[in-house]
């Protein structure tokens, strides 16, 4: 998912919740801060109203026009929040496909391709080749526009048992077979026996909690680990399986894909959105990562009742979406045929329109409830994905090695910066790859072609600057 | 999921569930179990007899397969080809 919108308590792509009426909280450090900048601006324009005339009309349009400054410190405040609290896991998810790539030897072999890109790059050519990874690259993203438009179709038509079974089917494949493998490629790699026993077990214990947390119900943080794991799963099994020149026109033609999907008035994942608005339910809580603010817990003491009613409701309704929308996320990309080791043929691919179906900016009518964990940003786990694959595709196969990798890693930090401020000041869903990915590439190429050669050379005439 | 907003009831059901879950193998299930509701055993009453029998399960089964997994590590050459056909991984290699 690769939107990021604004507040929208029960969309969750990547959505940067805004809600304003918060000026009623009291307790949390937050509150306490804004309350306490609210009462010294209030006091300060007192303080100058009552210096020119005083008049009551006057300290009104003073508080009002306070308010509204509060409510643009409040966006700005969460922004900043909001912004540090996505940087974690997308860095984490980032560190982990790195660290595998850089020790782990089984995800930069080249063991065949997934049926999606069927054209081989070991061509005798380069015009052979480019022309071979255009035609993989478009291969790639017809399949993910027909999945994203059978995904909306199918939500249109409400076949919630459908997508459900296939978002279930599709993080089973994940949780299960990639993790197996995985597992047991670390372990040849640090040349560990280790017995099926004990693998079953944890493979199993691993499985069953994630299921568990993604699904039903869990520890929050223990969610958000298992979303960042499955995904830079996702993200090795593509960067094992993608060619390079397929992997990069991928990435490019996905988030101009995106751009498109999540603005446009016809696209597929902004239809989906607003599907969801009209039935006023969320969309896909399953695939995308949010990052909750406890801050608001107190806000329940507050006025319990309604609190309490209002939050459950949206948390209910929140959660059984989050199935729905989960399962669909995670199945979307995954096809069913996966064979053995050597010849994976797997469909991740599918997992990503869905993941990244958009969420959309829902103007708040049906925010009146203050739910704290609808508060938090969201970004879709297509989103963890694509910027993983960047960064592992950087450190697999850059000549610059660790100057590339960490040159591609700010790029996708700035432009996630970019995107949440766009969020704040647009309130609404917006895509989260475009800005992230195009830095990435300008600075991968940027970085391997000039800057890492102007580095040898220094280093070679040992030249210090 | 954030705990402070569901009723002590739930909590109670839900710190069950898990409970419950745990003996489908799942000893990570009941280590989840005891962290995460720990925080809340002076809250909901009852608590405690689930969080404690998580405590104690998840503790037997870490001992258990540390034994495990000790015994496998050190004594695999020597069980030949049972050693060979419980292996899922092999080092390669001098010993």
């Amino acid at each position: 998912m690769t939107e990021l919108s604004a507040h929208l308590p029960q969309f969750q792509h990547g959505q940067l919740t805004e809600n304003f009426p918060d000026t009623h909280l009291s307790n949390t450090n937050d509150n306490s801060e804004r309350r306490r900048h609210d009462n010294s601006e209030r006091r300060r324009n007192d303080h100058a109203e009552s210096e020119t005339n005083g008049q009551p009309q006057n300290n009104i349009q003073q508080v009002v026009e306070q308010d509204e400054e509060e409510d643009e410190e409040l966006t700005l405040k969460y922004g900043a929040k909001h912004v540090i609290m996505l940087f974690v896991p997308v860095t984490l998810c980032m560190v982990v496909v790195v660290a595998t790539i850089k020790s782990v030897s089984f995800y930069t072999r080249k063991d065949g391709q997934l049926i999606y890109t069927p054209f081989t790059e070991e061509t005798e050519t380069v015009g052979q080749r480019a022309l071979n990874s255009i035609l993989n690259a478009a291969i790639m993203i017809s399949v993910i526009i027909v999945m994203t438009i059978l995904l909306v179709v199918l939500y249109k038509y409400r076949c919630y048992k459908v997508i459900h079974g296939w978002l279930i089917i599709s993080s089973l494949l994940l949780l299960f077979f990639f993790s197996f493998i995985y597992l047991g490629e670390v372990f040849k790699t640090y040349n560990v026996a280790m017995d099926y026993i004990t693998v079953a077990l944890m493979i199993w214990n691993f499985g069953v909690v994630g299921m568990i947390c993604i699904h039903w119900k869990g520890p929050l943080r223990l969610q958000q680990a298992y979303l960042i794991m499955i995904s830079a799963l996702m993200a090795l099994v593509f960067i094992k399986y993608l060619p390079e020149w397929t992997a990069w026109l991928i990435l490019a033609v996905i988030s101009v894909y995106d751009l498109v999907a999540v603005l446009c008035p016809k696209g597929p994942l902004r239809m989906l959105v607003e599907t969801a608005q009209e039935r006023n339910e969320t969309l896909f809580p399953a695939l995308i990562y949010s990052s909750t603010m406890i801050w608001l817990v107190n806000m329940a003491e507050e006025d319990p009742e309604a609190q309490r009613k209002s939050k459950n409701s949206t948390y209910d309704k929140q959660a059984s979406q989050t199935q729905n929308e989960d399962a669909e996320a995670d199945d979307g990309g995954f096809s069913q045929e996966w064979q053995q080791q050597r010849d994976n043929r797997i469909g991740p691919i599918e997992s990503t329109p869905e993941s990244r179906a958009a969420v959309q900016a829902l103007p708040s009518n049906s925010q009146a409830s203050e739910d704290p964990e609808e508060r938090g940003v969201k970004l879709g786990l297509g989103d963890f994905i694509f910027y993983s694959v960047l960064v592992g595709k950087a450190s697999a196969t850059a000549s610059g090695d660790w100057n590339t990798t960490l040159a591609c890693f700010v790029a996708i930090l700035i432009g996630l910066c970019l995107t949440l401020l766009l969020l704040a000041i647009f309130k609404k869903a917006l895509p989260a790859l475009p800005i992230s990915i195009t830095f990435g590439l300008v600075f991968y190429f940027a970085t391997d072609n000039l800057v890492q050669p102007f580095m040898d050379q220094l280093a070679f005439h040992q030249f210090y600057i | 999921m954030n705990l402070e907003r569901v009723s002590n009831e739930e909590k109670l059901e839900l710190c069950r569930k898990y409970y419950l879950g745990g003996f489908l193998l799942l000893p990570f299930l009941w280590l989840v179990n005891v962290v995460w509701f720990s925080l809340y055993l002076s809250q909901v009453c009852h608590l405690s007899r689930y969080v404690i029998r998580s405590a104690v399960g998840a503790a037997l089964w870490g001992l258990g397969l540390g034994v495990w997994v000790g015994l496998f590590q050190t004594r695999r050459n020597q069980w030949g080809a049972l050693g060979d056909a419980l292996s899922f991984t092999q080092p390669m290699g001098e010993p």
